[in-house]
C-alpha cells in the first residue's frame, strides 16, 4: 500500500482567543491520495482555513496527528517544517506576491529560497509561466497585472519546487467570475495532465464541483464528503 | 538560500526605500564622519606638537626650573616655597656628573622698536655662545655673527622679530638700531626700562614652539647684561647639556640635579614632556571619540528604530517567505544584511566626508588662524595640522558603523526571524 499524500488522524486544535478556548477543529479525519484534487467546502468560521493551515505545516495541531507522506508533522521542529513547506505549493485568496519582484522574479523567489542556481531558476520560471500562460507579461510587476493574472504568477510560483501538493485557499475569491473559469481550467489541467495533486478550500459550491471530491465541513468537523 | 541571493534580497528592500534608507545611512555617516574628523585632526595636532617640541627641544638637555612638582610645577613655573634658582645655580649643575655645559636664562615678556613699530616680544638674557653650543641645530645666524665672547652689545633676534608678516618684509637687518623695552612693574612708579643697540645678528627661522629651547619671537642678550637690566640674580630657568641622550644619564642625572636643590627644583627632560603628551593626547582622543561615539549610538538608534518600523511593514511578506520555505535564520540574514549594507555605506562615505571635513579644518586653522598666534610670545609660528587618517582609525570607523548597525538591527531581526507565518500572513 503506497503513503497518502497527506493525512490527518484525530486532528484537534484549540486557539485562544483573548482568553477564552475555541475548538476550530475538533477531530477531523482525512486522507489524501496522489494526484488527487480535493475541495474542502464549508461556511466561514468551519474551521476549514485552519484545516489548511494545518496540512501546510503552518500551525502545529493541539491533538492529533497531520501526516505529509508519512512524516508526522507535530515531531518535526520549526527547521524541518520549513524544509517541508519548500515542497508544498501554496496559493492564497489574496495572491500574496512580493510587489517590488516581477512576476518572474515572484517565480525564482521560491527556487532562490530552495538554493537554486540563478541560471536554473531563470530558465525553470520561464517554463512555469509559460505553463500558466503568462510568458508575454513575466517582467511585468504584480501592480501591472489583472487579478486573474497575478493569481496564474502564485501558482507558477506555487509549482516551483515540484511540490508534494497544491493548497489553494480560496483562488478565485478575489477575482471576476470570468477569469474565475479560466482559473479553475488551468487548475483542472494541472490536476488532470501534469498529474498535480490539489486541495483546495473554497465556500463556492460550483468550483468545489469541478473538483474530483468535495468534504464538507462544519463547526471543526467533516460533514459530509462526496465524490464526484 | 545563497548567500548571494539574501544579498540581493536585501539591497532590493533598501532599494524600495531609497529615502528612508538614505536618512537612516545618513545618522551613520555623520557619527562616523564626526570620529574620524575629530581622531584625524587631534592625530595631525599631536604630530605637529610633538615635532615642533623635538625641534625646540634637544633630547640631551634637561630643563630645571624652581619649583619642585614634576612637569606642572616646572612648566607654570610655580613654586610654593619662595625657593628662587639664581644664574650662578649654573656652578652646582657643572660640578655633577655627566653634564657637559649649563645656561641660566632670565626671561620677561617686553617689546622692542625698529623704526616706527614696536612689538611684543620675550626678552631672553642668555650666555649666548653657550646657548648656541647647545642648539647648534637651530640656534643658527641667518645673517650677522654669534658673538663667541660675551659683548654687552650684543643683541640676537629671532626671525619672526624682524620679519613679523613672514613674508620676507624685514622691518630690520643686521647693524639696525633697535630699543629693547621693558615694562618694570616693581618699580615705583612703574616705568619702561629701554635697553638700545644694534641687532648684531639675526637668526634662521625655528619653527616651533620654542618651549624651553630657542623661540622666532625672542630678543637675545647676554646675561651679564640682562641681570643688570632686569636688576635681578634670579633665573626662570636652567638649560643643563648632558654628555649622552641616553634614557637612563637623562633620568639619572634629572635626579641628580633635584636632589643637589633640595628637591626645590623640577627637571624636565624632553622625552617626560613627550611622554607626558602623549598620554594627554591619548586622553583627549578617548574624550573626542567619545563624544563621537554617541552620535553613532543616535545613528544606532535610529536605525533600530527603521528596522521595527520596516518589520511591521513586512510582516506580511515575512509570512510569504515562511510560507515559501524560508527558514528564519535566514529571515534573521536578510535583516542583518541589510543592515550591514547601511552601516557600510555610511561607514565608506562617513570616513571619506570626515576625511574632507578634517582637511577643511585644518587649512581653515592654518590659515586664518595662524595670524591670531603671530604676535603672542607664548606661541610663535603658526600651527600647520596636517590631518592623520591611520589604517587602524579607518578599520575601526568601518567596523564601528557596521558594529552599531547590526548590533542595533538584532532586535528586529530577531522578532522577523519569530514570526510565525500563519499570523504574519493574517497580518494587515
Amino acid at each position: 500500500m503506497t503513503v497518502s499524500v497527506v493525512e490527518t488522524i484525530h486532528l484537534r486544535k484549540t486557539y485562544m482567543l483573548g482568553k477564552v478556548p475555541v475548538d476550530a477543529l475538533r477531530g477531523v479525519n482525512l486522507k489524501v491520495e496522489k494526484g488527487d484534487f480535493l475541495a474542502i467546502l464549508g461556511p466561514s468560521g468551519s474551521g476549514k482555513s485552519t484545516l489548511l493551515n494545518m496540512i501546510g505545516a503552518l500551525d502545529k495541531p493541539s491533538d492529533g496527528k497531520v501526516l505529509i507522506e508519512g512524516v508526522d508533522v507535530s515531531t518535526l521542529n520549526d527547521d524541518h517544517l520549513t524544509d517541508l513547506r519548500l515542497r508544498i505549493g501554496f496559493v492564497f485568496q489574496f495572491f500574496n506576491l512580493i510587489p517590488r519582484f516581477s512576476a518572474r522574479e515572484n517565480v525564482e523567489l521560491s527556487m532562490s529560497i530552495a538554493g537554486m542556481s540563478k541560471t536554473e531558476r531563470r530558465k525553470q520560471a520561464a517554463g512555469l509561466l509559460e505553463t500558466v500562460g503568462l510568458k508575454e507579461r513575466m517582467n511585468h510587476r504584480p501592480a501591472e497585472l489583472s487579478g486573474g493574472e497575478q493569481q496564474r504568477v502564485a501558482i507558477a510560483r506555487a509549482l516551483a519546487n515540484n511540490p508534494r501538493f497544491l493548497l489553494m485557499d480560496e483562488p478565485t475569491g478575489n477575482i471576476d467570475s470570468k477569469t474565475a473559469s479560466e482559473i479553475m481550467g488551468l487548475i483542472r489541467r494541472l490536476n488532470e495532465e501534469k498529474g498535480v495533486t490539489i486541495i483546495m478550500v473554497t465556500h463556492d459550491q460550483r468550483l468545489a464541483r469541478q473538483a474530483k471530491r468535495m468534504v464538507h465541513m462544519f463547526d471543526g468537523v467533516i460533514a459530509k464528503e462526496i465524490v464526484n | 538560500m545563497k548567500p548571494r541571493d539574501v544579498f540581493s534580497y536585501s539591497l532590493s528592500a533598501i532599494k524600495l526605500r531609497k529615502l528612508r534608507a538614505g536618512l537612516t545611512t545618513l545618522g551613520v555617516v555623520i557619527g562616523i564622519a564626526a570620529i574620524v574628523a575629530l581622531l584625524s585632526i587631534s592625530q595631525g595636532l599631536q604630530n605637529t606638537i610633538t615635532a615642533q617640541l623635538q625641534k625646540g627641544f634637544a633630547t640631551d638637555t634637561i630643563i630645571v626650573s624652581s619649583g619642585g612638582g614634576g612637569f606642572g610645577g616646572g612648566m607654570l613655573g610655580g613654586g610654593n616655597s619662595g625657593f628662587k634658582l639664581l644664574v650662578n645655580d649654573t656652578q652646582t649643575i657643572d660640578s655633577l656628573g655627566n653634564v657637559s655645559t649649563s645656561v641660566a636664562i632670565i626671561q620677561k615678556a617686553g617689546y622692542v622698536r625698529l623704526g616706527e613699530k614696536v612689538e611684543a616680544v620675550t626678552i631672553v638674557g642668555v650666555d649666548i655662545s653657550k646657548y648656541a653650543g647647545i642648539y647648534s641645530n637651530i640656534f643658527v645666524a641667518e645673517s650677522g655673527q654669534i658673538a663667541s665672547n660675551q659683548e654687552n652689545e650684543t643683541i640676537v633676534v629671532g626671525k619672526r622679530v624682524v620679519d613679523p608678516w613672514e613674508n620676507g618684509t624685514m622691518l630690520a637687518n643686521v647693524n639696525d638700531a633697535i630699543d629693547i623695552l621693558w615694562p618694570n612693574a616693581t618699580a615705583r612708579p612703574s616705568k619702561n626700562e629701554t635697553l638700545s643697540g644694534h641687532i648684531t645678528a639675526v637668526l634662521e627661522e625655528i619653527g616651533g614652539f620654542g618651549m624651553g629651547g630657542p623661540s622666532d619671537s625672542a630678543v637675545y642678550i647676554p646675561i651679564s647684561q640682562a641681570q643688570g637690566f632686569f636688576g635681578t640674580d634670579e633665573c626662570d630657568r636652567i638649560i643643563v647639556k648632558l654628555t649622552s641622550d641616553d634614557a637612563v644619564v637623562v633620568d639619572s642625572s634629572s635626579e641628580a640635579i633635584k636632589e643637589a636643590f633640595n628637591d626645590e627644583v623640577s627637571a624636565t627632560s624632553a622625552t617626560a614632556v613627550l611622554s607626558i603628551l602623549s598620554s594627554v593626547f591619548s586622553t583627549i582622543e578617548l574624550f573626542l571619540a567619545g563624544i563621537a561615539a554617541i552620535s553613532l549610538l543616535v545613528a544606532g538608534i535610529g536605525i533600530m528604530n527603521i528596522m521595527i518600523v520596516s518589520l511591521m511593514e513586512r510582516t506580511r511578506e515575512i509570512g510569504i517567505l515562511k510560507a515559501l520555505g524560508m527558514k528564519g535564520r535566514t529571515v534573521l540574514l536578510i535583516f542583518l544584511c541589510e543592515s550591514v549594507i547601511i552601516g557600510l555605506i555610511g561607514g565608506v562615505i562617513g570616513i571619506t566626508s570626515g576625511w574632507v571635513l578634517a582637511n577643511v579644518v585644518a587649512i581653515i586653522f592654518s590659515g586664518g588662524g595662524g595670524m591670531g598666534f603671530r604676535n603672542q610670545t607664548a606661541v610663535s609660528g603658526s600651527i600647520a595640522i596636517t590631518p592623520v587618517l591611520t589604517p587602524t582609525v579607518t578599520m575601526l570607523a568601518l567596523t564601528f558603523g557596521i558594529g552599531v548597525s547590526v548590533i542595533f538591527a538584532l532586535y528586529p531581526a530577531w522578532r522577523a526571524s519569530k514570526l510565525k507565518p500563519v499570523e504574519a500572513l493574517r497580518y494587515e
